[in-house]
């Protein structure tokens, strides 16, 4: 199979302003398996990067570099133009970088309250938990984004698939994240969940957050990215701009690894069929 | 059995021509036939190997004492010494000894941890023609040299002093780990004391004050003490203690009530601290097993069945029968009871210092301490 | 109810989202498995009571088995952070008896010869504590770097641990039995002397009643200002009323047990008092290794439930990536969780060598499975995340309840052992079953 050169690519317009987020050249081994293989990606303030691509593309694992759960082999990473360091989930929300983990990543033993504060507790003067702080803060932000939410005092193993979700995303909003990571955001929703999920979206993007949505739901990513970026075997197949292509040239590009104007009307053609 | 027997011998020879490497060239052709032992002993008067197989070093004694007395006797007599260390574990003690016979070894001593469960490995020994000293614990095999201080000597000594002390009252026992036949060897010993002062009436052993102790644990008998006497509101006048690192805890468990210096307390061992008890009153006797002297003499037995396998034929080893019927032979020590009256013995034998004998005893309140 | 809050113990701080009228325990909001170990130990104590005759219960036995019980209890504290974060330690009975006989000989051969402070100098006591914890605390942190930073599991570390601190014990002393000890020292471990007596006792007492009372204040004002739902009254006035009696009861009881008659005479004629015909009656009050082990178990509660440490410790039990992953440091926290084992080791060794007069190389083998058993049984789960202090002190109280209540009325000791056995498999049997109902229903 053939798959293309990486690096950008000149049917993407990127906006004339200082990207807030460049991944350059990040390489990830796993004992000597590339499982991102110099792959170069960008985001601007205020705009929803979709990243796509089959199972074990690599795209969880690219953005596991920016998040600082697993540092890249190689390659550099700036953000507002400057070069960042980031080689642990600390370093990451130094620089205000937010993750939402497919598998949510919660504490399941406690409650909803602790799990949004997890690593940045908030302590009374002689450095006691506040908890009773942290629950109000907590309240607040939850009101925002599930208002039907009550069960703050039980461990989050007791909550429902949705309400887990809204807890971590409620973490990664509230601490007023710059860059927000979103891996696979509407796994476990319900539609009338998932439709709240889009609604934040267009929230946070209007903020002039930018996001980093990654999905295996093609309709989702064409619903919310501005741009797409489509990895294949670890490699960038491509970053496009949605209002230029379709959905099937996207699928192309995920199947076949080939950019809109490399596919013969052949290759389509079976590819609809 | 006899056939099994020259067998053995057989493999003795073998097994110290063996060990002689290739030096022994000239007595190689005697040893096939009947001069076989012969040879054998005058090859071990140059290389006698003997493995010592230890139940555990958390007692004070072995490796203060037992484990220096068959050192020395050993040096002294050209042996070579291997010893192990079972930690108070059964399984790790079978496989030290298997270990002891595959490192060649002509005699292995054995100081059982679970007397019952080395059996096999007694037997392998045994059947590879080695033989066995079963040390300071009786081992069920009618090839082992049952070495030890008499124990029921030592349970009659300690009730005998304590029943001295304290002719009437309450008895209680506090005996050792009830896995071994120490402790039933100690308590028919003080059975035969005290059965006939339980049966005129004179002494009585209260309802469940007489208690096994997990591994001769010091924190578990003062945890039991301190049971027996709040069970009998404090009325107890005597203990008989297996041993003095239990009768530690005891002790510790009368003093928290103040009863330290009037409950007649006996144990055995000798232990240092125990004999300073002994010396301040607050202990009746420590029956004294010089271990050093049961680690000489199995050095000694040692040597003996190096030149020559047949335990019957040590020097001082009479027949006797184990617990279990079997004929065997003992090498049977006498103990020593160490009361307030010959604290000289242990200070004449340097196994304690005046200093540590003595500490805090009032001067002039016991001859043996300034 | 029952999977509720296991970070904040039974000092519950807070409200009930929805209030539910259905029973009282859900309006105290206390955790329902420990009202269960409590009626358990209730039944125990009247059990063993009817079959000694009245003895289990009455005063002197129950102080001797708050003495009893303290070592064990405070090692538990440590052993249920150890387990809740997914490690555990086999090495504490190892480096109990390795401290316990570097302070006994501290005190009785280092100290006089090297330093010429003699036995029974006052400030001997207080250098030997202070060498014993550090020492504990360094070796729970050579153990922490090794599991946390190496990464090597903590059942191997602490495996090597049991034997190498045993052994090293053993190097340290040739196997000699340290005793006797410094008088100061011995207080430690309790007895008539090392006991607060009553006045001390009650002050204990009121300090202890104040706490409640300010505790269940601070939290009602803490969630009005938030304009959280309250707890109601009626049920923050039980919790206090709760809270006091027990305070007050357990100190009545400790007063009630007076000094041994043989004591307090001895007692009387140093002190030149005269004695009046019943006897003299000196009320014990609190033993010293018991408000020890008291301290310890609030203390370690309030690192459990109310600081940072404690948090990270039950997220890493629920989750060791989400906890790194929300930028705990997750190693330093575990490491931080072997040094106070250390530490409570260290103290449990003063205790248990105070309180036997001497230090002995059998000191301490087997109490690391008599401790991780009372945190089982106190409701700490090998699945990690769940256990409380509380739980783990009141686990370590029915395990002693059950060996001494035995011995006290006669029990072979082989069948001793069968029954621990049983109730620790049945505890734990009970708590998965009840466990998996909660979250099935």
């Amino acid at each position: 199979m053939a798959v293309s050169t990486t690096g950008a690519t000149p049917n993407a317009a990127p906006p004339p302003r200082v990207p807030l987020v460049e991944l350059r050249h990040m390489r990830v081994s796993f004992g000597g398996v590339h499982a991102v293989d110099d792959v170069s990606v960008d985001l601007y303030p205020g705009e929803v990067v979709g990243l796509v691509g089959g199972n074990g593309a690599g795209k969880s694992t690219l953005i596991r570099t920016l998040s600082g759960a697993h540092p890249a082999n190689e390659g550099e990473i700036y953000i507002d133009g400057q070069k960042a360091s980031i080689s642990n989930p600390r370093d990451a929300k130094n620089y205000a970088i937010e993750t939402i983990y497919q598998t949510l990543a919660l504490a399941d033993n406690v409650d909803a309250a602790a799990n949004l504060f997890l690593g940045r507790e908030i302590t009374t003067r002689v450095g006691s938990l506040d908890d009773a702080a942290m629950e109000s803060a907590t309240r607040k932000v939850m009101g925002r984004l599930n208002p039907k939410f009550r069960n703050f005092k039980v461990p989050v193993s007791s909550l429902s698939g949705g309400q887990r979700q809204s807890v971590a995303i409620a973490r990664a909003v509230h601490f007023n994240a710059r860059i927000l990571i979103m891996d696979e955001p509407t796994a476990a929703l319900g539609p009338a969940e998932t439709a709240q999920v889009r609604e934040l979206v267009a929230q946070l993007k209007a903020e002039g957050i930018g996001i980093f949505l990654i999905s295996h739901d093609i309709h989702d990513v064409f619903d919310l990215a501005d741009r797409i970026s489509v990895m294949l075997q670890g490699k960038l197949v491509g970053t496009v701009d949605k209002t230029k292509v379709t959905k099937d040239e996207v699928l192309a590009m995920i199947i076949i690894g080939k950019l809109p104007e490399e596919v013969s009307a052949k290759e389509m053609a079976e590819l609809i069929s | 059995m006899s056939i099994r027997r020259t067998a053995s011998i057989m493999a003795i020879a073998a097994l110290v021509f063996a060990a002689c490497g290739g030096g022994g060239a000239t007595t190689a052709p005697a040893a096939t036939t009947a001069p076989a032992a012969t040879t054998a002993a005058t090859a071990a008067a140059t290389a006698c190997k003997v493995g010592v197989a230890w139940s555990t070093f958390q007692e004070e004694r072995y490796g203060l004492r037992d484990e220096p007395g068959i050192k020395a006797a050993l040096a002294a007599g050209g042996g070579e010494y291997i010893g192990n260390d079972a930690k108070n574990n059964a399984e790790t003690q079978a496989s030290n000894v298997a270990a002891l016979i595959a490192a060649g070894v002509n005699v292995i001593v054995i100081n059982a941890y679970d007397p019952e469960a080395i059996l096999p490995s007694v037997k392998a020994a045994v059947d590879a023609g080695i033989p066995v000293i079963a040390y300071d614990r009786e081992l069920e095999n009618a090839n082992a040299l049952f070495l030890t201080h008499d124990n029921v000597e030592v349970g009659r000594m300690i009730a005998r002093d304590v029943v001295k002390a304290a002719p009437t009252g309450n008895y209680a026992i506090i005996k050792g780990d009830k896995t071994q036949t120490n402790p039933l060897f100690l308590r028919a010993g003080m059975e035969e004391i005290i059965a006939p002062l339980i049966a005129s009436g004179d002494i009585t052993i209260p309802a469940g004050a007489e208690v096994d102790t997990d591994g001769w644990k010091a924190e578990v008998a003062q945890t039991s003490m301190e049971q027996i006497l709040t069970a009998n509101n404090n009325d107890i006048q005597a203990v008989l203690s297996q041993n003095d690192n239990m009768a530690t805890g005891a002790v510790a468990a009368l003093k928290a009530q103040g009863l330290d210096k009037t409950v007649k307390i006996g144990a055995q061992d000798g232990d240092k601290f125990a004999l300073n008890r002994v010396a301040l009153g607050t202990q009746v006797v420590s029956v004294w097993k010089d271990a050093t002297e049961l680690g000489t003499e199995a050095g000694v037995a040692a040597l003996q069945l190096c030149k020559d396998p047949d335990i019957s034929k040590v020097a001082g080893a009479t027949a006797s029968k184990t617990t279990g019927g079997l004929d065997t032979s003992a090498l049977l020590l006498a103990p020593i009871p160490i009361t307030q009256a010959n604290l000289q013995v242990v200070l004449d034998a340097k196994w304690i210092t005046e200093a540590e004998l003595c500490k805090d005893v009032a001067a002039g309140s016991v001859t043996g301490c300034p | 109810m029952t999977e509720a809050k296991p970070i904040e113990g039974t000092a519950a701080s807070g409200g009930p989202t929805k209030r539910s009228a259905r029973s009282v325990f859900a309006g105290l909001e206390i955790d329902g498995r420990l009202i269960g170990m409590i009626a358990a130990l209730i039944i125990l104590w009247v059990l063993f009571n009817v079959l000694s005759n009245g003895l289990f219960l009455s005063p002197r036995n129950l102080w001797n088995l708050s003495v009893q019980s303290a070592a064990i209890a405070i090692m538990t504290c440590g052993m249920v952070l150890i387990i809740v974060s997914r490690n555990i330690d086999l090495s504490i009975g190892s480096i109990l008896v390795f401290v316990a006989l570097v302070m006994g000989l501290l005190q009785t051969e280092w100290l006089p010869n090297v330093v010429g402070l003699g036995l029974n100098h006052p400030a001997t006591w207080v250098i030997v504590v202070i060498i014993g914890i550090a020492l504990g605390a360094l070796i729970g942190g050579v153990h922490g770097v090794l599991i946390a930073y190496i990464g090597i599991p903590s059942f191997i570390v602490t495996l090597g641990g049991l034997l190498i601190w045993r052994g090293a014990a053993f190097v340290l002393a040739r196997g000699r039995t340290i005793s006797p000890l410094d008088t100061t020292f011995q207080l430690l471990g309790g007895g008539p002397r090392g006991s607060l007596g009553d006045v001390l006792s009650w002050l204990v007492a009121g300090l202890g009643i104040m706490a409640i009372a300010y505790g269940i204040v601070a939290s009602r004002r803490r969630r009005q200002r938030y304009g959280f739902p309250l707890r109601a009254v009626w049920a923050d006035v039980t919790l206090g009323a709760i809270g006091t009696l027990v305070v007050a009861g357990a100190v009545w009881v400790a007063n009630s047990y007076p000094w041994p008659p043989a004591l307090a005479a001895a007692y009387a004629a140093e002190h030149g008092i005269p004695v009046p015909s019943g006897g003299l009656l000196i009320p014990t009050g609190i033993a010293i290794p018991v408000l020890l082990a008291i301290a310890i178990a609030v203390f370690m509660t309030f690192l459990a439930g109310r600081r940072r440490f404690g948090r990270y410790v039950y997220s890493i039990g629920g989750n060791p990536e989400a906890a790194e992953l929300a930028g705990i440091n997750t190693r330093l926290t575990i490491m931080k969780t072997f040094v106070a084992m250390g530490i409570l080791a260290a103290i449990a060794a003063a205790v248990t060598s105070a309180r036997l007069n001497a230090a002995t190389n059998g000191l301490g083998s087997g109490v690391e499975l008599q401790v991780i058993a009372a945190a089982v049984i106190g409701g700490t789960s090998f699945a990690g995340g769940i256990g409380t202090i509380a739980g783990g002190v009141l686990g370590a109280v029915i395990m002693q309840s059950l060996q001494s209540g035995m011995v006290l009325i006669g029990v072979d000791t082989a069948l001793q052992d069968i029954v621990v056995g049983v109730v620790l498999v049945s505890a734990v049997g009970i708590d998965t079953i009840l466990r998996r109902r909660a979250t099935r229903g």
